[in-house]
């Protein structure tokens, strides 16, 4: 009974406050949701990888440089591949670099202190995006697409609709990852493994295989999402690491576990930003909402686990 | 033997330290200069680490002290060592302010909210508008002891040797024992009567005390203080991946690895300009894999002491 009314409590808010940005401009709906599509989309195999593996994995966003990275030099320059038609080569890729990240790093110390795990994924971010920075310096790139500037309009207002395949791929993912871990053999034993390891391998699965097959499907989606990522905006060696903040945030806001929160946690931050922008002279502060938000969502989520 | 050795080499050592501007030239004194500002930083991570705290936040902390300094002289007209004393009582004051709140959480929650505390400082100083000279920053009029090259690495070196003597009084103290047992098991420590919070909060005030005058005299040492300068996060970097070469939770280790790692840089970066920093990633990496009791570790052999030096 008391569930159901803070659910009717938070439907209302989210329902006053759709409607005072449409009232107030309708553009910053859009922009919203946009942003919060790909909010979701990158955070979402971060979830996978905190909810059933148990990392904090610090190179999440400079994994998604390395995959817009892929997309750009060797999809697009080298054999002439449109970062979508390259979404599906990229995360194959992207899987195999998982793997590696995952067998060569994150494998020996999965039973190492918590801090160590912490810096470690700490490193390999720094040496990744260095790398990058060593191959390619810090010159910005991007592609010119045309399709991207494909614009629609209702009424009075215009805007681009083609930032809205992020919302779609976000679906996508949280429909696709549920499926996976629900409805497949290998997902329920990683569903099984991400409860309990040890009960896990004492009924006969492979935790070692399954941490293995997580890890690199989580950085293979991690690669659909950054060849996509090229479609939007120009990338640098420092492009991902905000979002191994944001994604991290996002997991955190939803609780680990809860991939569909996740959804509704991005349109939260995606619109919360957009108001901000769109407020004239306030967009760099935009920011500072952004991290504000982190920090209050941590507090809160600490103060009801009563870890405080 | 081994009590007169442990005297004998710091003694030793800061005797060299301070020798330095009169036998070596001006460019070594220059990077020695950048590596002192490192050990001092490397050390007062390492301080808060003991607790098993991770801080992300060192270059906030640094930044913060750098605008403290800066604002100080501008428009407190406070003299240049006076604005460097006010950077780390500035810095230690807001540590112990937010330490109320964000010493509750642990683990990669702390983590996360120090590093998103540097983020949210560096926009403050980005959109400070007139107080913080907004993305341009401020220039300071002139530099302390005007700018005298020697007198500017002895203040540097003053830092690393508050540095060094607060986290050897840390050792030798009870809180020694208290942030290992924290470090340790928080439940155990917390049942023989440890007051937990009491301890973070002074290691994280302490820390950031030392942050903030190591990011004063780096303001009035070259005169300016922006955003991206002050706030780079290579402050968080160089720091935590020096303290981790030389050995965690210990005097010597963070300032062996300072000393090596700072030094290996200087010629790195000469070498590649672009993405020497890849070095520190994979240091990072490689000494969390193989050897994470560090180089001082090492030394002392294979048998680890909890939490000695």
């Amino acid at each position: 009974m008391r569930l159901k009314r803070s659910a009717i409590l938070w439907i209302g808010l989210a329902a006053a406050a759709t409607a005072a940005i449409v009232a107030w401009k309708p553009t910053v709906l859009v922009y919203g949701v946009q942003r919060a599509g790909l909010y979701a989309a990158v955070a979402i195999p971060m979830a996978l990888v905190l909810g059933i593996v148990h990392i904090v994995n610090l190179a999440h966003g400079e994994l998604m440089m390395i995959a817009a990275y892929v997309s750009y030099f060797v999809a697009n320059r080298l054999l002439h591949l449109d970062p979508i038609v390259a979404m599906a080569p990229v995360a194959v890729v992207m899987a195999g670099v998982g793997f590696l990240v995952y067998k060569l790093t994150i494998r020996h110390a999965l039973k190492a202190p918590e801090l160590n795990q912490l810096i470690l994924t700490f490193g390999i971010a720094i040496a990744l995006s260095q790398a990058v920075n060593l191959a390619f310096t810090s010159q910005a790139w991007k592609l010119s697409l045309p399709y991207v500037s494909a614009s629609a309009t209702i009424g009075e207002m215009s805007f681009g609709v083609f930032p809205f395949v992020f919302v779609g791929l976000a679906v996508v993912l949280a429909v696709g990852l549920r499926l996976f871990l629900t409805r497949t053999r290998t997902g329920k034993a990683a569903l099984a493994v991400g409860q309990n390891p040890r009960g896990a391998a004492i009924v006969g699965i492979d935790v070692d295989r399954t941490y293995t097959v997580v890890f690199s499907l989580a950085v293979g989606l991690v690669g659909l999402v950054g060849s996509l990522f090229l479609t939007k905006q120009a990338i640098f060696p420092g492009v991902g690491g905000p979002y191994t903040m944001k994604s991290f945030c996002l997991v955190a806001m939803a609780g680990v576990g809860n991939i569909t929160g996740i959804l509704y946690c991005s349109l939260a931050l995606g619109l919360a930003e957009a108001v901000i922008n769109g407020i004239r002279g306030a967009g760099t502060w935009s920011d500072i909402v952004f991290f504000a938000i982190i920090i209050a969502t941590i507090l809160v989520r600490a103060w009801r686990e009563r870890k405080i | 033997m081994r009590s007169t050795l442990r005297i004998l080499v710091p003694v030793l050592a800061l005797a060299v330290a301070v020798a330095m501007p009169f036998w070596s030239g001006a460019y070594p004194l220059a990077v020695a200069r950048s590596v002192l500002t490192y050990l001092a930083l490397a050390v007062s991570w390492d301080m808060l680490l003991r607790s098993g705290q991770i801080s992300f936040g060192i270059a906030g902390f640094f930044g913060l002290g750098a605008y403290a300094s800066a604002v100080g002289v501008l428009r407190a007209a406070l003299s240049p060592l006076v604005s460097i004393f006010f950077a780390g009582v500035f810095a230690a004051v807001v540590a112990l302010v937010l330490g109320f709140v964000i010493l509750r959480l642990r683990t990669v929650y702390f983590s996360i909210t120090t590093l998103a505390l540097a983020e949210i400082f560096r926009v403050i100083a980005h959109n400070g508008g007139g107080w913080t000279g907004g993305p341009e920053g401020l220039v300071m009029p002139a530099l302390v002891f005007g700018g005298e090259q020697r007198a500017l690495y002895w203040l540097v070196l003053g830092a690393v040797v508050l540095a060094v003597l607060a986290s050897s009084a840390f050792e030798r103290s009870r809180l020694r024992l208290a942030m290992t047992a924290i470090r340790g098991n928080e439940v155990s420590a917390a049942s023989s009567g440890i007051h937990i919070f009491k301890y973070l909060v002074i290691a994280f005030v302490v820390s950031s005390f030392l942050q903030g005058i190591v990011g004063g005299i780096q303001v009035q040492g070259y005169g300016f203080a922006s955003p991206d300068s002050a706030f780079d996060a290579n402050y968080t970097l160089l720091p935590l991946a020096m303290a981790l070469l030389g050995g965690m939770h210990s005097t010597t280790g963070p300032v062996i690895g300072a000393l090596l790692l700072g030094i290996a840089a200087e010629f790195l970066k000469l070498k590649i300009p672009y993405g020497h920093l890849m070095v520190y990633g994979v240091i990072i990496l490689l000494v969390i894999l193989f050897m994470p009791q560090g180089l001082w570790g090492l030394l002392r052999g294979r048998r680890r002491a909890p939490g000695g030096r």
